[in-house]
């Protein structure tokens, strides 16, 4: 079997190169709940990154994975930078919960890569829509097991719009979020 | 066929020689979780160039030849190559081949380190099938002296560091116009083990 080809930096001059026209709005074929996640990336010293490229990919509101796009770009998929203060923002539609392998049934969460100067592979992650008292027999939820680390997967709905949910993610040190590997 | 646990080719998150590393690498270990259908499944891409989707694939990178990248953010001051732009985007066609016609980069200057330029190089990233195959990389020439000296290059395991360079093969080329380079690149299966654990 051929080895595979080794990971390497984004670096820090793609948003000409990579960034979509409106990547930040995810597409669907049809309608559903419509939701912004927002929030900031964090370094090891709690200084806003900057320069990320910011990738998620979902479930839609029924819990099947597009396999389509609008003729210009994949349905599912957004794709945005952090901007001065670290944040991004990207609007979409609320995942379903989805059945996996082994009838493993998985709460409402939002797969999110992580590219950067500084970050020689992807980070990758997932974040959850629900609270973390509905997540617990989700099975990246069992994987990580402690309640605080699993903390920093949960998104919050915004008090005042309960449309927003809002994820902060830092790469290392207190508060560091939980990676993985599949 | 069963897919078997692959060498690990890919460098670790935390490289100090690479500066930015050092702040930016998950302290924790990752989490490792059986493949779910967020990771099997994967982003359509439309039919814009070639024949059946198989790959979306972009490369961006250097114009030649004075290493500048066509970007506003760059902070280097070497004056733009006007017919560049910087950026190709193929869909690999049936057999899984692209073709980029650009133009060579040259080294640029950083501020890793005092006197710090990188190798030349194209950025290219990589969309397969599934989401587990997303891979962002860059793309080296044969013989550049800089490899050596790299710490980004030199952040890659011993036995994958021949797989980011491309081999001269001037029939790939254009007669007269443009050399050949040939590289290939390989994806992990959607279900593959993680590598490195
Ligand atoms: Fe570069």
């Amino acid at each position: 079997m051929p080895k595979p080809t080794p990971s390497q930096t984004v670096g820090p001059f793609f948003a000409r190169d990579l960034l979509w026209k409106d990547g930040g709005i995810v597409l669907f074929p049809g309608r559903g709940d419509r939701m912004t996640l927002t929030g900031c990336v964090f370094d090891g010293n709690g200084a806003p990154i900057y320069d990320a490229l910011f990738e998620t990919w979902q479930a839609d509101p029924t819990g099947r994975f597009p396999s389509g796009h609008d003729g210009a770009r994949p349905y599912g998929y957004g794709r945005v930078s952090t901007d001065t203060d670290g944040r991004y923002a990207i609007e979409t539609v609320k995942p379903g919960s989805f059945t996996g392998p082994g009838g493993a049934t998985y709460s409402p969460q939002i797969s999110v890569a992580i590219f950067a100067r500084g970050l020689l592979k992807a980070l990758h992650t997932r974040v959850f829509l629900a609270p973390i008292d509905l997540i617990k027999d989700d099975p990246l939820a069992r994987a990580i097991g402690d309640l605080e680390r699993l903390r920093t997967l949960v998104a919050t709905p915004d008090p005042d719009d309960p449309k927003i949910y809002r994820w902060d993610v830092r790469l290392r040190g207190a508060g560091e979020a939980v990676f993985i590997e599949f | 066929m069963a897919e078997t646990r692959p060498v690990d080719v890919h460098p670790p998150y935390l490289y100090p020689d690479y500066k930015s590393t050092r702040l930016r690498a998950p302290a924790q270990p990752l989490v490792r979780v059986a493949p779910s259908p967020l990771e099997t499944a994967g982003p359509v891409f439309p039919k814009r160039f070639v024949g059946e989707s198989e790959a979306d694939l972009t490369t961006w990178g250097t114009s030649a030849p004075l290493g500048e990248n066509p970007h506003p953010v760059d902070d280097h001051d070497a004056p733009l190559d006007p017919n560049f732009l910087g950026k190709g985007q193929v869909l690999t066609d049936d057999e899984g081949r692209y073709r980029v016609v650009t133009v060579k980069p040259g080294a640029y200057p950083w501020q890793n380190h005092p006197f710090g330029w990188r190798p030349a190089h194209i950025h290219f990233s990589l969309f397969g099938n599934a989401y587990a195959q997303r891979l962002i990389t860059q793309m080296f020439f044969p013989g550049d002296p800089l490899l050596a000296i790299d710490p980004i290059f030199q952040s890659v395991p011993e036995a994958g560091r021949k797989l980011l360079i491309a081999d001269l093969d001037l029939e790939q080329g254009i007669e007269g116009v443009a050399l050949g380079y040939r590289w290939d690149l390989v994806v992990r299966g959607p279900r593959a083990t993680p590598m490195g654990v």
